[in-house]
C-alpha cells in the first residue's frame, strides 16, 4: 500500500522553488531513503509533511484516502505521522523524561489538567529512554546533554508516538558508531513492527544498509528513484554530487 | 505594630495571588503578559460594584468576579493567541489601556476618576470579617487556594504541555497539540485568580478606583515573577514578600509618603533592569527568559 | 461653525507629533529589532529639560530646546551603552530587551515624578502665542510649528538614512547586523547613534506637547503608545510608514471623537491596534514575511 505519496508537490521561498513538482511514493512497512546534495529540498519536504510550511502546490496523499493541500501541524499525528529534526527541536529547559511525557500524554485540555494514567504514561516513557539508553538520564535537563543523547532523545520522542509513518532527518549526523548501531537498530525493529520509516541520510553506507528504496533530490525536483544499489551508481546521481 | 504588620501581610497576600496568576501564563506558558492589572481591576470592580452598590454578598462578588474576568479573558486570549512574542506584549499592553479606560470613561458603571467608596467588608453567615486580622486570616485563606490550585495546575500534564509550548511552540503542534487552546485556557485561568486579588483589594480598602489598574502595576506584577523566578511557584511568594516590604522598610528610613509610591516604582523598574542583566531567572528560577 | 476644517487641523496637529515619536521608534527598532518601550519617556524627558531650563534655570526657550535634545540624547546613547548593548552581548533575546525597556521607563518615570512631581506643567506661558485662521478652523502659531518640525524632521531623517554614508551602514544594520559587522561596520556605534538620534526626536515630540498643552509624567506612556501604533499600522522598521501610520491615527482618532465622546480616544487607538495586528500585523507599507 502507498502509505504517502506526494502529487506534483510545490513550495517556494521567495520565488525558488525549494520543492518543485515532486511526485514520490513511499511504500508501506519499507524503509524509504530520501537523498540529495546540500539545498536540494530534503528538509523542506519533511517541513512541508509535518505541516510546518505552506504547500504553495500540489497534494500529498495519506493511506491512499487522505488527500490534502494544506495540512495543519496539530493533525499531523493524527494521520500517524511524526517526525525527528535535522537541527534538534527537544524542549530544552526541561528533563528528558518530561520530553517524552509530553508527547504521551493526553491532549485534551480537561483532561491533561485531570490526569489519570501517570502510570500507563511513565511506562511507556519507560520503554522508549530504554531502548535509546537513556532512562538513567531521565532527570536531566535536555540542553545538558550531550549531542549523541540529544540525538537519541529526538529518535524516543518519536517512538512514543507509536506513529504509522516516521520521518527521520539526519537521524545519524555526527553519531558514534556505537549511537549509530542503536539507531540502525531502532529503525529496523520498526520495520519489522511494519512501520513505514522515511529517511534523510547522507551516509552512501547507512543508506546501502538499510533503505529498501531510494529517492534522489536536486534543487528541489526528482532526479532518480530505485534501489539503493542501482540509484547510487547512476551518472547523474553522481554529478550531482560532485558538482555540489 | 500588630496592625502594620497585618497591612503588610494583607498586601503580601493580594499580590501573592497576583504573582502567582501571572507565572501560570508567563514563567509557565512562556508568554510575556502585562495585562494582568486589567483583570486585577476587574476583579476589583466587580467586587465594587456588587457590593457597595448592589449589595450582594463579598463571597457572591468574588464568583462574579471570576466569572467575569473569565469571559473578558476568553475573548481577549482569543485574539492574543494569535500573536508571537513581542507583539503579544503588544496586544496585553492594549488590553491593559482600553480596560483602564473603560475603568476611568464609563461613568455610570464605574463613577470615572471619583472611584466607588462603601466596598463592603466579608461577611460570612454574620461573621463579619471588618477586623484587620480576620480580614487578613481570609486573605490567607484565599492564598492557600490560589497556590493550590497554581500548583495542581503546574504540575499535571496541563503545565508540561505549557512548558513545552514556552520552549518549542511550533515543535509540539507536530505531536498533536493544539496549542492555542491551551494557551487560551492558561490565559483564562490567570484572569480568573488575579480576579480574586481584586476582590479582596476592593474589600480591604473598601474603596476603588481606576488609578491602582494602570499598566505600572502590570509591569510590577511582572517584576515580582521575574525576581522571584519564572515557572517557580515559591519564587513567586519570594518575590512578592521582597517587593513588597522592601517599599515600607522605605518608610521607616524616613522618606515622605508622597513619593514612596515613586520610590517603589523607580526600584522595581531598576530591579527588572538588574535582573535582565545580571540574573534573568531571578532568585529561584528555572527558566531565563 | 464648520467642526471639519478643525478636525482636519487636529488632525494634522496630532499625527505630526505621532509621527515624530514613531520615526525615532521606527528607527531604533530597525537597527535593533527591539520594541523599546522606554522610548515614550524620552520624549517626557525633553519637555521635562526644556521646563527645567526656563522655569528653574531662566534660560532663554530657544536654548533650552537645543540643550534638551541633546541631552535626551545622550540618555538614549547612554542607555544603549549601558543596558542595551550588553544585553546584546549577551545574545540576550528580544523578549528580555523589551522587559529591560520597561523597567527604563518604570525608573525613568518614577525620577521624572519625584524630581517635577506628578502634577502637570505647561510651557504654554513662554511659547508663542498667535493663532490664524485656515478654512474655518483655528490654528496656533505652536500648532504650525509642529507641523512644521516634524514634516522637516522627517524629510531630514529620510534623506540621512539615503544619502549619507552614515545612514547607508545604520540601512545595512537593519537589515542584517551579523552581516554588516562581518563587513567592517561598526554595529556597536550604529546602534549608539540610532538611539542618540531616535531619542533627540523623542524629546522634540515631548517639548512641542509642552508647548502646546503641558506634560505630566504619564505623556512618555501615552505617546510612546501612539507611537508605537503609528509605527506598527505603518508598518514597523518603515521611517514613512510611522509618518502614514501617525496620519491615519490622527484622523481616526478625531474623526472619531465627532461621533463618539473623546474619553474614548485611547480605546479607539488600541482597537485599531489589535484590528491592524489580526488582520495586516505587517502594517500598511510592509510585505508579510
Amino acid at each position: 500500500m502507498i502509505i504517502l505519496e506526494t502529487k506534483n508537490l510545490r513550495k517556494h521561498f521567495d520565488g525558488v522553488y525549494a520543492v518543485d513538482d515532486l511526485s514520490i511514493r513511499i511504500e508501506k512497512g519499507e524503509i524509504t531513503s530520501i537523498i540529495g546534495p546540500n539545498g536540494s529540498g530534503k528538509t523542506t519536504l519533511i517541513n512541508a509533511l509535518s505541516g510546518m510550511l505552506d504547500i504553495d502546490g500540489g497534494l500529498v496523499v495519506i493511506e491512499e484516502s487522505e488527500k490534502l493541500s494544506k495540512i495543519k501541524p496539530h493533525r499531523v499525528a493524527s494521520f500517524g505521522l511524526t517526525r525527528t529534526f535535522q537541527n534538534i527541536r527537544l524542549f530544552e529547559q526541561m528533563t528528558a523524561l518530561d520530553n517524552i511525557l509530553v508527547v504521551v500524554t493526553d491532549r485534551r485540555v480537561f483532561k491533561a489538567v485531570f490526569e489519570t494514567h501517570q502510570i500507563l504514561h511513565l511506562k511507556k516513557a519507560e520503554e522508549v529512554l530504554t531502548r535509546v539508553g537513556l532512562w538513567e538520564k531521565r532527570d536531566q535537563l535536555a540542553v545538558n546533554l550531550s549531542y549523541g543523547q540529544r540525538k537519541l532523545l529526538e529518535i524516543a520522542r518519536a517512538l512514543a508516538m507509536d506513529a504509522k509513518i516516521y520521518l527521520l532527518d539526519e537521524p545519524f549526523a555526527g553519531l558514534s558508531p556505537e549511537m549509530v548501531k542503536v539507531i540502525s537498530g531502532i529503525i529496523r525493529e520498526l520495520k519489522t513492527q511494519s512501520k513505514t520509516v522515511v529517511l534523510i541520510e547522507h551516509d552512501m553506507g547507512l543508506i546501502r544498509e538499510l533503505s529498501d528504496y531510494v529517492f534522489v533530490m536536486d534543487s528541489g525536483k526528482l532526479l532518480a528513484e530505485g534501489q539503493p544499489e542501482e540509484v547510487l551508481q547512476k551518472r547523474e546521481v553522481i554529478e550531482a554530487y560532485l558538482g555540489d | 505594630m500588630i496592625d502594620y504588620f497585618v497591612h503588610i501581610s494583607i498586601l503580601f497576600s493580594i499580590y501573592a495571588i497576583l504573582s502567582l496568576s501571572l507565572n501560570l501564563v508567563v514563567g509557565y506558558a512562556g508568554l510575556v503578559s502585562v495585562a494582568q492589572a486589567a483583570f486585577y481591576g476587574i476583579g476589583a470592580y466587580t467586587t465594587a460594584i456588587l457590593t457597595a452598590t448592589l449589595g450582594f454578598n463579598f463571597f457572591i462578588s468574588v464568583i462574579v468576579g471570576i466569572l467575569v474576568a473569565a469571559i473578558l479573558g476568553f475573548l481577549a486570549g482569543l485574539v492574543f493567541s494569535k500573536f508571537r512574542g513581542d507583539y503579544y506584549v503588544l496586544a496585553t499592553l492594549a488590553f491593559n489601556v482600553i480596560i483602564h479606560s473603560i475603568f476611568i470613561n464609563w461613568y455610570d458603571l464605574t463613577h470615572g476618576p471619583l472611584g466607588i467608596p462603601g466596598v463592603l467588608k466579608p461577611n460570612l453567615f454574620g461573621l463579619s470579617f471588618s477586623p484587620n486580622l480576620l480580614f487578613f486570616i481570609l486573605s490567607l485563606l484565599f492564598l492557600v487556594a490560589v497556590y493550590g490550585v497554581s500548583r495542581f495546575i503546574a504540575q499535571s500534564s496541563f503545565g508540561r504541555a505549557l512548558k513545552a509550548i514556552r520552549e518549542d511552540e511550533s515543535a509540539l503542534k507536530v505531536f498533536g497539540y493544539k496549542t492555542s487552546v491551551f494557551k487560551l485556557s492558561v490565559f483564562v485561568a490567570s484572569a480568573s485568580l488575579a480576579a480574586v486579588a481584586g476582590s479582596l483589594f476592593a474589600s480591604y480598602l473598601t474603596f476603588v478606583d481606576p488609578s491602582t489598574f494602570l499598566l505600572t502595576e502590570s509591569i510590577f506584577i511582572l517584576s515580582i515573577i521575574i525576581l522571584g523566578g519564572l515557572g517557580n511557584l515559591k519564587g513567586s511568594l519570594l518575590g512578592a514578600f521582597i517587593l513588597v516590604l522592601l517599599p515600607e522598610l522605605l518608610r521607616f528610613v524616613g522618606l515622605p509618603d508622597g513619593i514612596a509610591a515613586q520610590i517603589r516604582q523607580a526600584l522595581y523598574g531598576l530591579i527588572l533592569i538588574v535582573l535582565m542583566l545580571y540574573r534573568p531567572q531571578g532568585l529561584m528560577g528555572e527558566y531565563k527568559l | 461653525m464648520n467642526i471639519v476644517p478643525q478636525l482636519i487641523i487636529n488632525s494634522l496637529i496630532a499625527g505630526s507629533i505621532y509621527s515624530l515619536v514613531a520615526l525615532g521608534f521606527n528607527l531604533i527598532y530597525g537597527a535593533t529589532r527591539f520594541f523599546n518601550l522606554a522610548h515614550g519617556i524620552m520624549a517626557a524627558s525633553g519637555g521635562y529639560v526644556v521646563f527645567f531650563g526656563v522655569k528653574t534655570l531662566g534660560w532663554n526657550l530657544y536654548i533650552s530646546i537645543i540643550l534638551s535634545v541633546f541631552v535626551v540624547g545622550c540618555i538614549g546613547y547612554l542607555l544603549d551603552r549601558f543596558i542595551y548593548k550588553p544585553l546584546r552581548r549577551k545574545k540576550s533575546s528580544n523578549m528580555v530587551m523589551l522587559v529591560a525597556s520597561l523597567g527604563v521607563f518604570s525608573t525613568i518615570q518614577a525620577l521624572l515624578a519625584i524630581l517635577f512631581s506628578t502634577q502637570f506643567h505647561s510651557l504654554r506661558a513662554i511659547s508663542p502665542e498667535q493663532t490664524f485662521n485656515l478654512f474655518g478652523g483655528i490654528i496656533t502659531q505652536t500648532q504650525i510649528i509642529i507641523i512644521l518640525v516634524s514634516l522637516i524632521s522627517t524629510i531630514s531623517l529620510h534623506l540621512f538614512l539615503s544619502r549619507t554614508r552614515f545612514g547607508k551602514a545604520v540601512k545595512a544594520v537593519s537589515d542584517d547586523e551579523e552581516v554588516s559587522r562581518i563587513v567592517g561596520i561598526n554595529t556597536d556605534r550604529i546602534i549608539g547613534a540610532t538611539f542618540f538620534i531616535g531619542s533627540s526626536i523623542a524629546a522634540l515630540a515631548g517639548i512641542l506637547v509642552g508647548l502646546d498643552t503641558g506634560i505630566e509624567p504619564t505623556i512618555g506612556m501615552s505617546l510612546l503608545l501612539k507611537g508605537v501604533v503609528a509605527a506598527i499600522i505603518g508598518g514597523i522598521g518603515n521611517i514613512f510608514g510611522g509618518t502614514l501610520g501617525a496620519f491615519l491615527l490622527g484622523f481616526v482618532e478625531n474623526f472619531s471623537v465627532w461621533k463618539i465622546s473623546s474619553d474614548w480616544k485611547e480605546a479607539i487607538t488600541f482597537t485599531l491596534l489589535v484590528s491592524f495586528l489580526i488582520f495586516r500585523p505587517q502594517g500598511l507599507m510592509n510585505k508579510r514575511k
